[in-house]
Parts: structure tokens; C-alpha cells; sequence
């Protein structure tokens, strides 16, 4: 038994092919507890928000701090397997990054609004969704265009905004994490 | 130039081999995303795997999530390792046809 170079490179097309779609659905399956728990912050942050909106600072860093912690335990839960995977803790460093790029923004370029307050962070998640996307799969660009698009109808069109993010914004999170793990 | 591995040669087995590569050591793959990644009936698929379960290529798990069984597949070390020795012949092919 012996293969030809064109059947050796064939062979191992189809092991590339098939090590690849095996590595997107496991990054969806990983993916999918992170959004869903950003899914739940989001409805507890925006509709909070819009409740007491005196109190959307502190609310906003606990949340950050419980999201940011809860990434962490996430990503340990599928280290424990000794992985050399790709993901992991990385998801949880993914949102803390998009959450300082927020902040720093609303430092150095304040919003004039509360619309613009709501809207700037909902948009970067949907940009980095569809930056992610490109390297790991279809579903991630979907998911952030639907993100952007439902974020730019809210802004223009919808009021109250905080709870249109909350109900939304939050439940597009939630959908897009059960998805995932249908993957 | 040495024989390939004749378990994992058969087409249907080195796809499944492919697919359990990338995961983590001690990970699974659960039979239904395995059918989908492979493009396999599920009959062919559950004979190949038996298979590769019989060389010690690939470790299958089965339990019930509520009232659903559900079969799962990972890659056992010699399994990786026999993988990884064909993967190179492969590569020592088309390197020797260059």
C-alpha cells in the first residue's frame, strides 16, 4: 500500500478541512456560557440602568467586576481539561479588553448623551463579534451584525433606550450563546 | 518510506481522527457533531469508530443528559500519537515528490 503525492495531499486537505470544522464548533461550544452570562449582565445593567439611573456607574462596575471574574471561572472550567485549546481564558481577556477600550474612550472622548452613553458599548460588541467572525466563523459575524444593526435602531429610533438594550441587546446575547451551543 | 497506519488510512478514520485532533487531551466530541463534521451515515460512522475503539485510537463514553443518551468520542494518547505518525508520512510523501 502506498499513496501517490496528489492522494497524500488530498488526504491531508480533508484532515485540515475537517481539524478546522471540528475547532469552530468546539469554539462555539466554549463561547456559548460567556454570552449567555454577558447576556444576563447586560439585562441587569441596561434595565438597571433605566431604573435608577443615579446608580448606572456603580451598577455598570459591579457588573464588570462579576462578568470579568465569571469569564475567568468559565475559562478554567474548560482549562481543567489541560487544554492547549485556543480559547479559555482568552474570552474572558476578550471582554476585558472591549470594556476598557470603552471606558478609556468615555475618558478621553465623554458622551454628550445618554443615548450615546448606552449605544458606543453595545456597537463594540457587535464590531468585535464580526471581527471575530472572520477567523472563527459565520455565526459570529451574524451575530454581530444583528448586535450593530438592533444597537443603530435603538439609538435612532427606540425610547426609552436603556431598556430596549436591556430586553433586546441582552436577550440577542442570550439567543446567540443558545445557539451556539446548538452548534 | 514506511506503510501507513492501515486503521487510520481508511478515509472515513482519518476524518474522524482530524476532527478529535484539535480538541483538548481528555475532551470529547459528541457522536452527532462528529456525524456532521464527517459527513458520515450513522450506521458507517458508529462501524468506524468501533474500529478505531478497538485499535486504542479513540476512547467512547456513553450516558443520558435527562432522558436523551448521548455518545461521546475523544482521542486516546496512542491514538494521537498514531495520528501524528500518519499526518507525517503524508507530509513525508508530498516532500519526497518536491
Amino acid at each position: 500500500m502506498s499513496l501517490s503525492s496528489q492522494e497524500a495531499s488530498a488526504s491531508l486537505q480533508q484532515v485540515e478541512e475537517a481539524s478546522r470544522r471540528s475547532s469552530q464548533l468546539y469554539f462555539y461550544h466554549c463561547s456559548s456560557p460567556h454570552l449567555i452570562m454577558w447576556g444576563i449582565i447586560w439585562i441587569i445593567g441596561y434595565g438597571g440602568t433605566g431604573l435608577f439611573p443615579g446608580y448606572g456607574l456603580p451598577l455598570w462596575l459591579a457588573l464588570v467586576a462579576i462578568g470579568t471574574v465569571g469569564g475567568i471561572v468559565l475559562g478554567r472550567r474548560y482549562r481543567r481539561y489541560g487544554t492547549s485549546g485556543p480559547y479559555a481564558w482568552r474570552m474572558g481577556a476578550l471582554w476585558a479588553i472591549i470594556l476598557f477600550f470603552v471606558f478609556a474612550t468615555y475618558a478621553i472622548l465623554p458622551p454628550h448623551s445618554g443615548r450615546q452613553l448606552c449605544a458606543y458599548p453595545a456597537l463594540i460588541t457587535g464590531c468585535a463579534y464580526m471581527a471575530i467572525g472572520l477567523w472563527r466563523g459565520l455565526r459570529y459575524v451574524a451575530s454581530g451584525v444583528v448586535v450593530a444593526a438592533l444597537t443603530l435602531i435603538g439609538y435612532y429610533f427606540i425610547e426609552p433606550i436603556f431598556f430596549w438594550f436591556a430586553a433586546v441587546g441582552g436577550g440577542a446575547m442570550i439567543l446567540t450563546g443558545l445557539w451556539f451551543r446548538t452548534a | 518510506m514506511e506503510q501507513p497506519d492501515p486503521t487510520i488510512h481508511q478515509p472515513v478514520r482519518l476524518k474522524i481522527m482530524a476532527a478529535l485532533k484539535p480538541l483538548p487531551v481528555d475532551e470529547a466530541l459528541e457522536f452527532v457533531r462528529l456525524k456532521a463534521i464527517v459527513g458520515a451515515t450513522e450506521g458507517n460512522l458508529g462501524a468506524h469508530i468501533t474500529t478505531l475503539e478497538e485499535a486504542g485510537y479513540v476512547a467512547v463514553a456513553k450516558d443520558f443528559v435527562g432522558k436523551r443518551p448521548r455518545t461521546r468520542v475523544s482521542m486516546t494518547p496512542q491514538g494521537r500519537r498514531a495520528f501524528e505518525a500518519y499526518v507525517a508520512y503524508l507530509q513525508e510523501i508530498i516532500g519526497a515528490s518536491a
